[in-house]
């Protein structure tokens, strides 16, 4: 059969600050370019203020305008319990709302008029590549790979593939994002190393260490930190400049506005990656926030060198290297015996970064790869391994689970059933008895994760062992057998090993989604999803681009009139802004798409400006 | 070699394939089909080696390369878009099994205790000699060390003395055996347990010597060489001071050859040594006798009968002195 006659399938990298969507074309692999022309899709969601949502380039542009309303970073939240450390962390910077949900066990995000599940808000990232991928085939795409970060436990994992459902995509399988930058890297080479994969991204960091030989990838450790990653290179600047700007306007406080706080986030963001090719980088963030009581608005001007980004995240990189060390010291090899080191991520860029990585191996890390996007096209590779017959791609993935699985046992101790770093898939069995005389149940609760205290790692589920023969204690066996799949995702069956009679038993609840809950959102969504499958041609795609702009732009313009017309700004900078609005509306009239794209950012950045001039957010009107 | 490897003719000889598996419509060839039943089959009889298709006990390395050839036909990856029916299960149990070998052959512990474990009936017999082989050369390593180094040589040497010394004690051969912990003592002075057994050896030895002397002189007394016998009752009275009746036969035999100052201080010595010993009073009363000393002599005399009243010499000696007196 020949790649025509089947269905594409593609791997997406779900990234927490961008995501990516790739397929193999012809035997080669290939980034998908979204529909605005792009290759990275910010991992971003919103509801406009007229309901419509929004997904992407768009919903990042009008963040600064509806930042309550705009949600980024929805990986850090994906399959975290309420109550979480990392949820209490999240809490405290996120400027969206999070509510506990139904069960109080997982994180919702207040969002428009309602209350989203994280998968679903993922969902809707996936839902878009997909799209994408779909106007790229002209033809409807079902199947995908989807990449996590290797040190994602069960209820992470459990949560994406939902959100893949939600998104109605069949999610062939979920790969380790390191494992399928070291597919990228090696593919099409015969390559027989021994290497790490450093992977540094929005919000979580990874190492791998991988041995590849003859298409074989062989997965030997992983270590990593899920809440370490660029967003929190950013916030380092953030915090310096807030700090900074308070101390020279007299105590005030840009962390009470939250439109404010937004543009700083932009801007930190922009400094950091401008620091990567830089010594020193501006930041100007005009009428940044209201004087108060009749003060003009306050601008911020400021200047950062590279040295003083590198001393704001010094220990952020220390951190990295100390994972980089005991993933290796695991697992038993010396750097020196390391043969490449490939960086992947954006945060890669930084430096400072790099030259951790350097002093630490002692050899020049390998940039031959493009870190962004490795990652989505080694997802694309499996996929096409996974749906196609063996001969065209002779690769073959042997991962690893990155964390002990285990159970509770008396005093509150944690033992461990399968070790971390044991191939998957793999299945374990263990023999469970009463510990009292007739008794009929045995409760079993099932963890992941490093420490001996069972309290300090993620509680995966609990389940009872119910209709045991009562009888004298310890005579009763019933065998649990514990079992990893290819995705990392834990299954666990149980046996009585007298009467044969076996319990098959769900562990995960960490996702938050029950059964029926996953179908109702599914249902709700065949209407929009319906609608997306209508593109099939690259100039439709193109008409359904254009007017989603010019819908955007009429949304905006009365705004934008309103506020030239009551501006005490800069002759020339109303002259432009005019002659832009003229452009744009010649422009819907002409309906001419590529002119659209390039003033749609304009005008948003216009619209910033003027924003600060009038003191307060546009009211916008419904179409 | 083939995608199975070397698989020889005969390696399914006795084995039973179930008609219906082989004949179960899957997108796989038929040597595969075979090969999967097979080592399914068998899964529990094979030993890791075998399951990989390796000889017992072969290296780690050899382990690995076999799993990584073994997984690209064994992992159910592999299989993506074929039909598989019921060898989908039988090739997932496989890859675990597979995965389970290999974990324990490339580890260092695990694979050694697992050789142990598995060795065919031969090479386990010869395992165990080169285990003992190897016992006697480490200790062969060890006297090496102990002849380089004075002073592991020295508490070699210690050792060497101290349990030949036990064994001679315990054979009955005190002087050597005191001569042994003596040596040990004097080239480890500090040697608590050289010195206790020193200590005992050498009174042990010295009462064993004594009752030599003292039964060779009553021997040579008996067969009338005087002069003999009381140079070995003196000896034995010099070497074992504790014992009463050596002083005394030895006081006996010097007041014969007519030494009446010797005799006396072999008496007093029986008689601190045997406070309550007769035959110390009655040699003790002999002397005092010859010295002259009647009333004295009289009254060790009497002690003697007191302490032992069927002592005939001493009642004869006992009626002399009475003569005396009168006379």
């Amino acid at each position: 059969m020949s790649d025509l006659e089947l269905e594409p399938v593609i791997g997406i990298d779900l990234g927490t600050t961008n995501s990516v969507v790739a397929t193999v074309l012809d035997g080669v692999p290939r980034v998908i370019q979204n529909r605005s022309g792009q290759l990275l899709t910010p991992s971003i969601v919103a509801v406009a203020k007229n309901g419509r949502r929004l997904v992407g380039q768009i919903a990042k542009r009008q963040a600064v305008t509806n930042p309550d309303n705009t949600v980024f970073a929805a990986k850090r939240l994906i399959g975290r319990r309420w109550g979480s450390r990392e949820v209490e962390d999240a809490r405290k910077i996120l400027p969206y709302d999070l509510v506990a949900g139904p069960e109080g066990n997982d994180v919702r995000i207040r969002m428009g008029d309602r209350v989203w599940p994280v998968p679903e808000i993922s969902g809707l990232i996936l839902s878009e590549l997909k799209t994408d991928a779909e106007a790229f085939f002209g033809r409807q795409v079902t199947r995908a790979v989807v990449t996590v970060p290797a040190y994602f436990n069960d209820g992470q994992r459990q949560a994406t593939k939902d959100a893949g459902r939600i998104a109605g995509l069949d999610v062939t399988r979920i790969i380790n994002e390191p494992t399928s930058a070291a597919l990228a890297y090696g593919f099409g080479k015969s390559v027989e190393k021994k290497v790490v994969v450093f992977d540094l991204g929005g919000g979580t960091f990874d190492v791998s260490i991988l041995d590849i030989g003859k298409s074989v990838y062989d997965v030997v450790g992983v270590g990593g930190d899920t809440y370490l990653g660029g967003e929190d290179f950013d916030r380092r600047v953030m915090d310096w400049l807030t700090f900074s700007f308070a101390k020279e306007k007299g105590g005030v406080d840009l962390r009470r506005d939250k439109m404010a706080l937004q543009r700083l986030k932009d801007a930190s963001e922009k400094a950091k990656c401008d620091l990567s090719g830089a010594a020193v980088a501006g930041i100007h963030l005009p009428f940044l926030i209201g004087g108060g009581e009749g003060r003009p608005a306050l601008h911020l001007e400021k200047q950062i060198q590279r040295e003083k980004l590198e001393e704001l995240t010094k220990d952020l990189v220390d951190r990295c290297i100390q994972v980089v060390d005991r993933t290796l010291r695991d697992v038993g090899v010396r750097p020196s015996q390391i043969d490449d080191v490939i960086l992947v991520g954006g945060m890669t860029r930084m430096p400072s970064v790099q030259k951790a990585v350097r002093d630490f191996f002692g050899r020049e890390p390998s940039r031959g790869v493009h870190p962004e996007e490795v990652v989505a096209l080694g997802a694309a590779i499996q996929a096409h391994a996974l749906t196609h017959r063996q001969g065209s791609t002779e690769v073959l993935l042997l991962d690893v689970t990155p964390q002990n699985l285990g159970i509770l046992v008396v005093g509150g101790y944690f033992q461990t059933i399968i070790p971390r770093n044991t191939t998957v898939p793999t299945s374990q069995m263990h023999v469970f008895t009463t510990s009292q005389d007739n008794q009929t149940s045995v409760r079993i609760a099932v963890l992941q994760g490093a420490s001996d205290k069972a309290i300090e790692n993620e509680l995966l589920g609990e389940f009872v062992l119910a209709g045991i023969r009562p009888t004298l204690r310890g005579e009763v066996g019933i065998e649990v057998n514990f079992d990893i799949s290819a995705d990392g995702i834990v299954s666990v069956s149980a046996r009585d090993m007298v009467t044969g009679q076996c319990q098959s038993i769900t562990v995960t609840a960490t996702s938050g989604l029950t059964e029926d809950e996953l179908k109702r959102i599914m249902d709700e969504n065949v209407d929009e999803l319906l609608a997306r499958k209508q593109i099939v041609s690259d100039f439709e795609r193109r008409r359904e681009a254009t007017e989603r702009i010019i819908g955007e732009i009429e949304a905006l313009m009365p705004v934008v009139t309103a506020a030239l017309a009551r501006s005490r700004f800069g002759k020339d900078a109303v002259n432009k802004a005019q002659a832009m609005v003229q452009r744009a509306q010649a422009a819907i009239r002409a309906q001419d798409g590529d002119q659209l794209v390039t003033l749609g950012e304009q005008l948003d950045r216009t619209l910033q400006l003027f924003k600060g001039l009038s003191g307060g957010a546009p009211e916008e009107r419904g179409p | 070699m083939g995608p199975l490897g070397s698989v020889s003719g005969d390696r399914y000889n006795n084995f039973v394939f179930v008609p219906a598996d082989l004949a179960e419509e899957v997108d796989l060839p038929l040597e595969l089909k075979k090969e999967i039943l097979y080592l399914y089959g068998r899964l529990d009889e094979l030993d890791h080696w075998q399951l990989l298709g390796l000889r017992w006990n072969a290296p780690p390395e050899a382990a690995r390369a076999a799993y990584l050839e073994k997984v690209k036909i064994f992992h159910p990856d592999r299989h993506a878009g074929r039909r598989l029916g019921s060898y989908l299960g039988r090739i997932e149990k496989i890859f675990r099994a597979l995965t389970e070998a290999r974990d324990v052959l490339t580890q260092d512990t695990q694979r050694a205790a697992y050789a142990r474990k598995t060795a065919p009936p031969e090479e386990f017999a010869r395992m165990e000699a080169r285990r003992l082989d190897d016992e006697v050369r480490s200790q062969e390593r060890r006297d090496r060390l102990a002849r380089a180094n004075p002073l592991v040589a020295r508490a070699a040497r210690v050792r060497d003395l101290v349990s030949r010394g036990k064994q001679s004690m315990a054979d009955g051969k005190l002087t050597q055996a005191a001569n042994d912990f003596l040596t040990a003592l004097g080239l480890d002075p500090r040697h608590p347990e050289a010195r206790a057994l020193a200590e005992q050896a050498k009174k042990r030895s010295a009462g064993e010597r004594a009752r030599e002397l003292y039964d060779r002189a009553l021997a040579a007394e008996a067969m009338g060489s005087r002069a003999a016998a009381l140079t070995a009752f003196r000896e034995a009275a010099e070497t074992d001071q504790a014992n009463p009746r050596y002083a005394a036969a030895a006081s006996r035999m010097t007041l014969e050859a007519g030494e009446l100052e010797d005799a006396r201080a072999l008496a007093e010595q029986a008689v601190r040594a045997g406070p309550r010993d007769a035959r110390a009073f009655e040699a003790l009363g002999a002397v005092l006798q010859a010295q002259g000393l009647s009333r004295e002599a009289r009254r060790a005399i009497e002690r003697a009968l007191d302490l032992d009243p069927s002592l005939e010499s001493a009642r004869g000696l006992l009626k002399k002195l009475r003569w005396s007196f009168l006379g």
